[in-house]
């Protein structure tokens, strides 16, 4: 446990940092923007709407508060019909200031903009899953790539339960849904769709890209709280590179990660890494797709820095960081764990 | 048999048919799972105090949200709404009892024991994990394999029984047992509250059940509703639940409104304002809340239209609320204003339900909902609703009818002190959840990290919530010393414009003496002031014989029923003989119903 | 099943019990209409067969429909002789609303029974077959509990005699059985009839 946040405590107390990683009202893509707009008049109006009911309630109280001895009554009156109108009419009016712009967002965004980067969101408890069917059979895992200032055009579908995909500064929640697969294609029979476009980078020559938070937000088991994720924007160029080079098999170059690979022939039930013999073995997976491991910032869900340290904490016994996890404990000697963490994290051939 | 039951002891709580110690009986068993649901809560903020909290696992957090919703819709607030109803609707339309005062005690034994079969989860650690609107599939075999699941279904399939039963009940009883002179329209607006939400119940219950029936038959039938693989869809189950679960929303709220309405009224010394458009706005969301279910599915990929006509459906529902809010100033206002604890939590609760109401504004926008969905903006939003608004209500209705239950007052200085505490600790725990929200922590996760933001807030909301659980024991002293020791109550120590304030503290058991008649609205006022605020002299007592006065007799017949409709649910909880078990309670059930069916009533 | 605080007025002039009873039948709407609108949106959705075409037998089905018509009148005609005093009629009468009762659920063990056994519908055989047995499985309990009350006041006038006419309990099971009989012919209508248009 660590210590309560008191320091924090003198300097934050009215304070709301915009700036929090998963703040949602600072949306950056298109939606998100439209998002602020009508959370900012709404708050205004309820706002104003807060202040005619406090101010006329706190008057009322300071007042009309008894006097003592006064045991009269006040005058028995029942009610104004003018004052019922007004109160009536007033808020509807308020309404549609907030209605109009409402619908203005659904509609603008019910469809998908042509040209858009078609991704596949893929729900799993409790790891997301990224394919991008437009470029060959590129599938990335707790990390969603995409390239700057580009309309996107997300389909959801859950392989088990409910979850719900969300990267606030993107904005746009949609939950995604388990559904039936067609039995020759394995094509989803429903999905949920999400059309928004990518927000610009803010420092255009970053390498690597800028990191966005997200996180599965419906209830969907144990480890619900530990299903997060990074959404990472790239320019054009760098994410048009990430796609010809995810693909890459690692290179084998040491005696450890030779052995790692050997090791790693256990695990290919479960995984595959593009381009090694893992990629024969048929059928859907269900842990998620390995290739080019060694690139990405986090692991087991979003919720570990992909460090050897936390990688071997993860072999010795998945569960330890994420209960419930379906991945069990292979009982691997320190040896092996030490092997399968070179070939995964220094063979990866990187593209930044 | 049934005449030579005792009139005191355990044996007559057990039979009693009054609805006074009915409605007694539904106050106790839910201050004692308030209890319960507190512990859950403060379980879980203790939890979230700080980032990477390691002080339960997340497995064990599900099942405390889970049960800490549960327990607080269903085992706490309804019931504590239903003691008011029991104990004040015959009082306030002057009727001796309601309609059937067996079903009555029927409908309490069935939610007692339907909430005790939800409880035993706890005890043979197969806790429900699956938050308290149970969404479809987690809630199939393959994902919850123990009777975790079961226990809930069953639990709330059993609760739903006496709810259903319960408002039937009441139904007729305001209907049709109203005393001489009290046309509609002259019905007190706690009345018109309770009538309303036994239309909710009476049309929402169904729905429920029927749901609850489905996910029966998936996990005990090997059926396929709500499993994707075999043709089913889970967004069925979230159509079925929110169409009872928002209506639901009105039936946790009405009551306190209608509690609230009657205590400004008698506080302010004044008739409640705009009575009728009270009365009218109260029909108006209740008729809505059946319109607006879908709000709560704005994230579940509705399309663009049906998102539009649900909001605008969901925004008209502001209307009445609004209006309420400023008849409830408006009652205040010209009055001569009595602060008592009562007074203070009826007035918090005008206060604090505006605070919810205005976020449910902003949730009624699928644009700002899509944001705000499953983050603790909404957590904040509907415990301002729920918490600051129902609970605050109710507490308010403890502290006015206490001395007209139990014959004294609650201690006002304690009460007053709770009531900061409450009002202190609310606020913390509950206003920060905004901010939370506001920088996207999700609901219902069991540990954050700590670089996001949360940890200040997060921080502050626990300490809020210890500040109200000590507020809690605070309430609990209060009523264990002043049940003993409290000032004795007057007949009408309150000034009071109903009804139930013209009998003696605590009413006799026959209510009243000759059936009341009226001629208006707060007729009892009326009584005891001129038009111009003038004194009038008391009525004189009218002779009286109390043996002239038929009471229905006690009955072991409800108990024995209740037992049996809860053992049949719970044979599909244990995972050998549930047929034997579920068979048994069937024949206890079949027999009691017949022994019912042929007793002199 | 029911009983009233004695002594008092009715403020609506009905009686409390057959009030519950109407108030019964509005929850009874919103559980069958639950019920049909989940069959509806199910029965095209099977992955697997048999599909309702290839299992309803609509001439057996229309025979049971009106037996349970025909019991209605006869829970008519009891009411009736009740009101008059005619003990044995209404005997009469009562006892064939019962043989109606249990000659549909007759039917209707033969229905799912050649369902199971010939055709190979079980309860989790697909989707439609889970929300049809759901469904008429609701509706048949709820003819079972009917059957179940005409029986016990078949055997309480046996046993009474001429001392009991309690019309007003008659008029509230009468209005129940009403109901289940109308619920049937919706069901009929669109779960059956349907399949044909």
């Amino acid at each position: 446990m660590q210590l309560p946040p008191f320091d924090e405590l003198k300097y934050k107390f009215f304070d709301v940092n915009w700036d929090a990683p998963m703040n949602t009202i600072s949306g950056l893509t298109n939606w998100g923007k439209d998002a602020n707009h009508v959370y900012w008049i709404t708050t205004v109006l309820c706002f104003l709407v807060f202040f005619a009911v406090a101010i006329p309630l706190i008057y009322t109280l300071i007042r009309f508060k008894d006097k003592p001895g006064d045991e009269s009554p006040p005058a028995q009156f029942h009610g104004s019909t003018t004052l019922e109108i007004m109160w009536t009419v007033i808020p509807v009016v308020l309404l549609i200031f907030i209605a109009v712009p409402t619908w203005r967002v659904l509609f603008k965004y019910a469809h998908a903009e042509p040209n858009a980067l078609e991704i596949e969101v893929i729900g799993h408890q409790w790891w997301w899953e990224f394919r991008y069917p437009q470029n060959g059979k590129v599938i990335s895992a707790g990390e969603l790539h995409v390239p700057e200032n580009t309309p996107l055009h997300f389909k959801l579908w859950s392989n088990d339960v409910i979850h719900s995909f969300w990267v606030p500064k993107f904005g746009g929640k949609v939950d995604v849904m388990p559904t039936s697969f067609h039995k020759e294609t394995g094509a989803p029979s429903a999905f949920n769709t999400l059309n928004i476009s990518s927000p610009a980078l803010v420092d255009p020559n970053k390498k690597g890209g800028e990191r966005y938070q997200g996180q599965c937000v419906e209830l969907c088991g144990a480890s619900h709280a530990l299903m997060r994720f990074n959404a990472v924007v790239h320019s054009k160029a760098e994410f048009e590179a990430w796609t010809q080079t995810v693909n890459t098999p690692p290179k084998v170059e040491t005696r450890l990660a030779a052995e790692g690979e050997e090791v790693f022939a256990r695990c290919q039930a479960c995984h595959t890494i593009a381009g090694t013999p893992s990629e024969q073995i048929p059928g859907d997976k269900i842990g998620p797709n390995l290739s080019n491991f060694g690139s990405r910032k986090y692991m087991a869900g979003g919720i570990r820095l992909n460090t050897p340290e936390n990688l071997a904490i993860w072999l010795r016994d998945p569960a330890s960081l994420k209960p419930g996890a379906l991945m069990p404990n292979l009982g691997l000697t320190e040896k092996e764990i030490a092997a399968v963490s070179s070939y995964l994290r220094l063979s990866t051939v990187k593209t930044y | 048999m049934a005449k030579y039951l005792p009139k005191t002891g355990i044996i007559s709580w057990l039979t009693t048919v009054d609805h006074k110690r009915i409605g007694i009986l539904y106050a106790l068993a839910a201050l004692f799972f308030l209890v319960v649901g507190g512990v859950d809560a403060i379980l879980m903020r203790t939890q979230l105090i700080v980032p990477n909290n390691t002080f339960i696992t997340g497995e064990i957090f599900n099942g405390l949200v889970t049960m800490h919703g549960t327990t607080m819709i269903f085992l706490v607030v309804m019931p504590l709404s239903a003691a008011f109803f029991n104990f004040l609707v015959p009082l306030m339309i002057g009727a001796p009892d309601v309609a059937f005062p067996r079903l009555n005690a029927l409908s309490y034994w069935v939610f007692l024991f339907g909430a005790l079969l939800l409880n035993t989860s706890y005890l043979v650690q197969q806790i429900p994990a699956m938050g308290w609107f149970a969404y479809a599939n987690l809630t199939e075999k393959q994902f919850n394999p123990t009777h975790s699941v079961d226990f809930w279904v069953l639990g709330i399939q059993v609760v739903g029984l006496a709810s259903l039963i319960a408002a039937i009940n009441f139904f007729v009883t305001i209907l049709n047992m109203r005393c001489k002179g009290m046309t509609l329209l002259k019905m007190p607006l706690f009345i018109w509250a309770t009538l309303v939400t036994q239309v909710l119940l009476i049309l929402a219950l169904p729905v429920i059940t029927i749901a609850l029936v489905m996910i029966s038959f998936d996990r005990n039938y090997g059926t396929g509703f709500f499993n994707p693989g075999l043709g089913g869809q889970v967004i069925m189950w979230q159509h079925l639940f929110w169409i009872f679960g928002h209506p639901e929303v009105y039936i946790l709220i009405l009551p306190a409104m209608g509690i609230v309405s009657e205590i400004l009224a008698t506080s302010a010394r004044k008739p409640l304002f705009g009575y009728s458009v009270m009365v009218y706005s109260t029909c108006a969301i209740g008729f809505l809340g059946f319109a607006v279910w879908a709000h709560h599915m704005f994230t579940t990929g509705l399309g663009a239209w049906a998102q539009a006509l649900f909001s605008a459906a969901t925004m008209l529902i502001a209307v009445p609320t609004g209006v309420k809010i400023f008849n409830w100033i408006s009652t205040l206002w010209g009055g001569k204003i009595r602060f008592n604890t009562a007074s203070m939590f009826a007035i918090s609760f005008v206060a604090m339900f505006t605070l919810g109401g205005l976020s449910g504004i902003m949730h009624s926008s699928p644009v700002i909902d899509t944001q705000h969905q499953d983050t603790y903006f909404v957590v904040a939003h509907f415990h301002y609703v729920l918490y600051g608004g129902a609970v605050m209500g109710l507490f308010g209705g403890i502290f006015y009818w206490f001395p007209k239950v139990t014959g004294r007052m609650l201690n006002e200085m304690l009460g007053k002190t709770q009531f900061w505490l409450y009002m202190v600790g609310f606020n913390l725990t509950f206003f920060p959840m905004h901010f939370l929200g506001l920088e996207g922590m999700p609901r219902r996760i069991f540990t954050y990290a700590p670089d996001m933001n949360w940890n200040f807030w997060n921080f502050c909301a626990t300490i809020g919530a210890y500040i109200t659980a000590v507020g809690g024991l605070l309430f609990f002293f209060n009523f264990c010393i002043s049940l003993k020791w409290g000032k004795k109550a007057p007949a009408d120590p309150w000034d009071g414009r109903t009804l139930e304030w013209s009998i003696s503290s605590p009413p006799p058991e026959y209510n009243f003496a000759h059936p009341p008649e009226v001629t208006q609205l707060d007729d009892f006022w009326y009584q005891k002031y001129t038009h111009d605020g003038k004194r009038l002299p008391l009525a004189p007592e009218r002779p009286f014989d109390p043996k002239s006065i038929h009471l229905p007799d006690q009955s072991f017949w409800p108990i024995l029923l209740a037992a049996g409709i809860t053992t049949i649910a719970s044979g599909f909880v244990v995972s050998d003989h549930g047929v034997f078990i579920s068979l048994c309670g069937l024949a206890i059930t079949v027999g009691s119903a017949f022994g019912w069916a042929y007793e002199a009533p | 099943m029911s009983e009233q605080a004695h002594g008092h007025h009715q403020s609506t002039n009905i009686e409390n019990r057959k009030f519950a009873m109407w108030v019964l039948i509005g929850s009874e709407c919103f559980l069958f209409g639950t019920l049909i609108a989940n069959y509806l949106i199910n029965k095209g959705r099977s992955l697997s067969g048999p599909s309702p075409q290839e299992v309803y037998k609509i001439n057996v089905t229309t025979l049971s429909t009106f037996d349970l018509l025909m019991s209605s009148v006869a829970m008519v005609l009891a009411l009736h002789y009740c009101k008059e005093k005619s003990l044995r009629k209404f005997q009469f009468w009562t006892a064939m609303v019962v043989v109606g009762g249990l000659i549909f659920l007759g039917f209707q063990y033969h229905e799912f029974s050649t369902f199971v056994n010939v055709d190979g519908l079980g309860l989790s055989t697909n989707i439609f077959a889970s929300s049809f047995y759901l469904l008429t499985g609701c509706h048949g309990a709820h003819v079972t509990v009917g059957v179940l009350w005409m029986s016990s006041i078949l055997v309480t006038s046996l046993i009474k005699g001429e001392k009991w006419f309690n019309s007003e309990v008659i008029e509230v099971a009468g209005l129940y059985w009403h109901f289940v009989d109308v619920v049937w012919i919706i069901i009929f209508t669109f779960v059956y009839l349907f399949v044909y248009i």
